[in-house]
């Protein structure tokens, strides 16, 4: 009898122990070949430079993708210097990694060596500065587009009755950058529909505050009557901003801008130095390239250059009213 | 040889009336003035010429630092790095818990730990100054891209004498022009009427027999380093206050060239021994006249450094022409 009951409790034991066996053949469809693909890839990243905010916030959103699926992630930074990127650039597509992420400086510079690196069967993916060459993929910004959200900002409010003139500054970063070309397109567009607007200077700042600030404190002794002012980057409009407080006319110039959307725009917009900044989102930006990333590694049966795709990330208006949350990220945020 | 030695004397016997290269560059200063007066609108206004002297005040600074250096027969090619590194330092510190006041003192030792080692490279190891300060600043630089992750460091918000040095005036002029001054003329005073002023003089114009006579040429030298290291905190702070932040990429823009550049021009010859402040002053003069009557007429970037660089050109070869270069002129050491 004793004997019994214990084989019965041996028996339960055992089915008990057993239904976790079941369970463990549970998988979350797709998620082992997901895995697989990713494993042991390797994605190398050439930025313009690790120092600034979008910067940041793309490598903090690779390297968690990196760290969780385990593939490899690097950064090769050549610190603005162009000829440096080109080595970077060269010594990448020696290393032959899976997938390369490629931050443009101009619209020339790398696009031999893209070329190459296509052909030496490398998926490229060009995030947020273009080259001429067009490659697997391209995640940023619809740079047109933030020409004339910009400009159309200055347009509503210089054109509005009760603007001090319909005199407006175009502070570019160098004339160069893809972005710059692109914007000024958007821009040159949002003038010819609205030909009353007047482009009083079109200097560019060097994406530098200080000769922001110069280039605006010159302007606004010559057009006291300034009504708004756009540029390219948040960091560097800031100087614009501080010749605009010092002059006192923080009410009469409406300073718009774009930018990552890192907290320190946010900070700038309550400190009265920037008025509107179009958020592009870095971070989600990164999260976008990411997928276009593991996608590469799920097809390796796509060789390099047989797609070419773009898409166009997020961009929101960030004033007064919503500098706050999601609209001011900070790197350790992200992580 | 010596008969070449002696034309060149026969010739200055010839011409007892010298024009200098500062005076070839005052009267350029002066005629460019005097045009931007008649065919710019608003640019003989007392907003207009406050705004100038305000734009050139930060190049002003550090060319006053490199005048100094020159005089004595060096060169400083760290000023910009210890310009950036020393205040984002400084910024960083204040995040850590300091005071802005203390993380200011702090900046101010670590700056002038940089300028003694710079200097005791120079007059102990005996390295040549270009080569010392050009590897000097890719130290300073490095180690401080290693400390801080961000390019741009915004100052802490609330330091009220900051935001005064900023954009503050005194008597109706801004108070980062009187700071520019004030540099200025605290240099030329040491220069002229000190000891150790005197010694610069002598150690620039002949170091080996400023050191036979028994001048203190070692630590003359090294003195000079630190307190060029100072002058370049002290515009950092200056440009902090100016646009609410520090942009560490100024390292690697132009900024040192124009720097050396205004003390070239003003007529301080790179053989050391020659020249003062007031070189300096005319020469940063010249070039804010420049920028800012090109900057009101809207040239494109391109064409402002054409023009920029026509004219200083021009200027170094009609000095040229005007004083020839001699045995007695050109020293070893000029470049």
């Amino acid at each position: 009898m004793i004997f019994k009951k214990m084989t019965v409790a041996v028996l339960t034991a055992a089915m008990l122990a057993g239904l976790p066996a079941v369970a463990k053949e549970i998988e979350q469809v797709g998620r082992q070949t997901y895995l697989e693909s990713l494993k042991d890839k390797r994605v190398i990243f050439i930025p313009l430079s690790q120092g600034m905010d979008l910067n940041q916030a793309w490598t903090a959103v690779w390297q968690r993708h990196a760290d969780r699926y385990g593939f490899e992630f690097q950064v090769r930074d050549p610190n603005m210097d162009t000829a440096a990127g080109i080595r970077a650039l060269q010594g990448a597509i020696a290393d032959r990694p899976d997938v390369l992420i490629v931050q443009n400086p101009d619209i020339q510079t790398y696009a031999r060596a893209l070329k190459q690196a296509q052909q030496a069967g490398i998926k490229i993916l060009q995030i947020n500065m273009q080259s001429i060459t067009q490659t697997d993929s391209y995640v940023g910004n619809d740079w047109i587009e933030m020409g004339r959200l910009e400009g159309g900002e200055l347009a509503r409010t210089c054109l509005a009755p009760d603007a001090p003139s319909k005199k407006i500054v175009w502070l570019a970063g160098v004339q160069t950058g893809a972005a710059n070309i692109y914007m000024r397109k958007g821009l040159d567009e949002i003038l010819a529909e609205n030909p009353e607007l007047e482009l009083v200077s079109d200097q560019p700042a060097d994406y530098d505050s200080e000769k922001a600030r110069q280039i605006t404190e010159t302007v606004l002794q010559q057009h006291p009557d300034l009504c708004g002012i756009m540029g390219i980057w948040d960091n560097a409009e800031v100087g614009a901003g501080a010749a605009v407080l010092a002059a006192g006319k923080q009410d009469q110039v409406t300073i718009v801008t774009n930018g990552a959307g890192a907290h320190t725009a946010c900070d700038s917009i309550d400190k009265g130095l920037l008025d509107v900044v179009y958020n592009f989102n870095a971070p989600i930006q990164a999260e976008i390239a990411a997928q276009q990333i593991s996608e590469f590694m799920q097809h390796p049966d796509r060789p390099a250059g047989s797609e070419k795709t773009v898409f166009f990330g997020p961009i929101t208006r960030v004033d007064a009213s919503n500098a706050t949350g999601r609209n001011c990220w900070t790197i350790d945020q992200l992580k | 040889m010596a008969s070449n030695v002696q034309g060149a004397r026969d010739g200055k016997v010839k011409q007892p009336f010298k024009i200098s290269q500062e005076g070839v560059v005052t009267a350029i200063a002066a005629i460019l003035f005097v045009v931007f007066s008649v065919v710019l609108d608003k640019f003989l206004t007392q907003g207009n010429i406050l705004a100038l002297l305000k734009n050139v005040a930060i190049l002003g600074m550090l060319a006053v630092g490199m005048g100094f250096v020159v005089v004595g027969r060096g060169i400083d090619l760290t000023m910009v790095a210890v310009m950036v590194v020393g205040v984002a330092f400084a910024i960083w510190l204040a995040t850590q818990g300091f005071t802005f006041g203390q993380a200011i003192a702090v900046g101010a030792l670590l700056v002038a730990c940089c300028g003694l080692v710079t200097g005791v490279l120079i007059a102990v190891a005996e390295v040549p100054p270009i080569f010392a300060t050009l590897a000097m600043a890719s130290v300073i630089y490095g180690g401080g891209r290693v400390a801080f992750n961000s390019d741009v460091l915004y100052a802490p918000d609330g330091i009220g004498w900051l935001t005064f040095i900023g954009s503050g005036t005194v008597l109706g002029i801004p108070v980062s022009v009187i700071i520019f001054f004030a540099v200025a003329t605290l240099i030329a005073l040491f220069l002229r009427f000190t000891r150790f002023g005197r010694f610069v003089y002598a150690s620039g114009d002949n170091p080996d027999t400023a050191r036979t006579m028994g001048l203190p040429a070692r630590p003359v030298l090294i003195l000079q380093y630190v307190i060029s290291a100072l002058i370049a905190y002290a515009a950092g702070i200056l440009l902090t206050g100016l646009v609410s932040g520090i942009n560490t990429r100024l390292y690697n823009s132009t900024l040192i060239y124009d720097v050396l550049l205004v003390v070239v021009l003003g007529g301080i010859s790179l053989s050391g021994g020659q020249g003062g402040v007031r070189n300096v002053m005319v020469g940063t003069v010249l070039v804010g006249i420049l920028i800012n009557g090109m900057t009101i007429m809207n040239f494109s970037y391109t064409s402002q450094n054409l023009i920029k660089s026509v004219i200083l050109l021009g200027a170094l070869a009609l000095d040229a022409v005007i004083n020839p270069r001699d045995e007695q002129t050109s020293q070893s050491g000029d470049i």
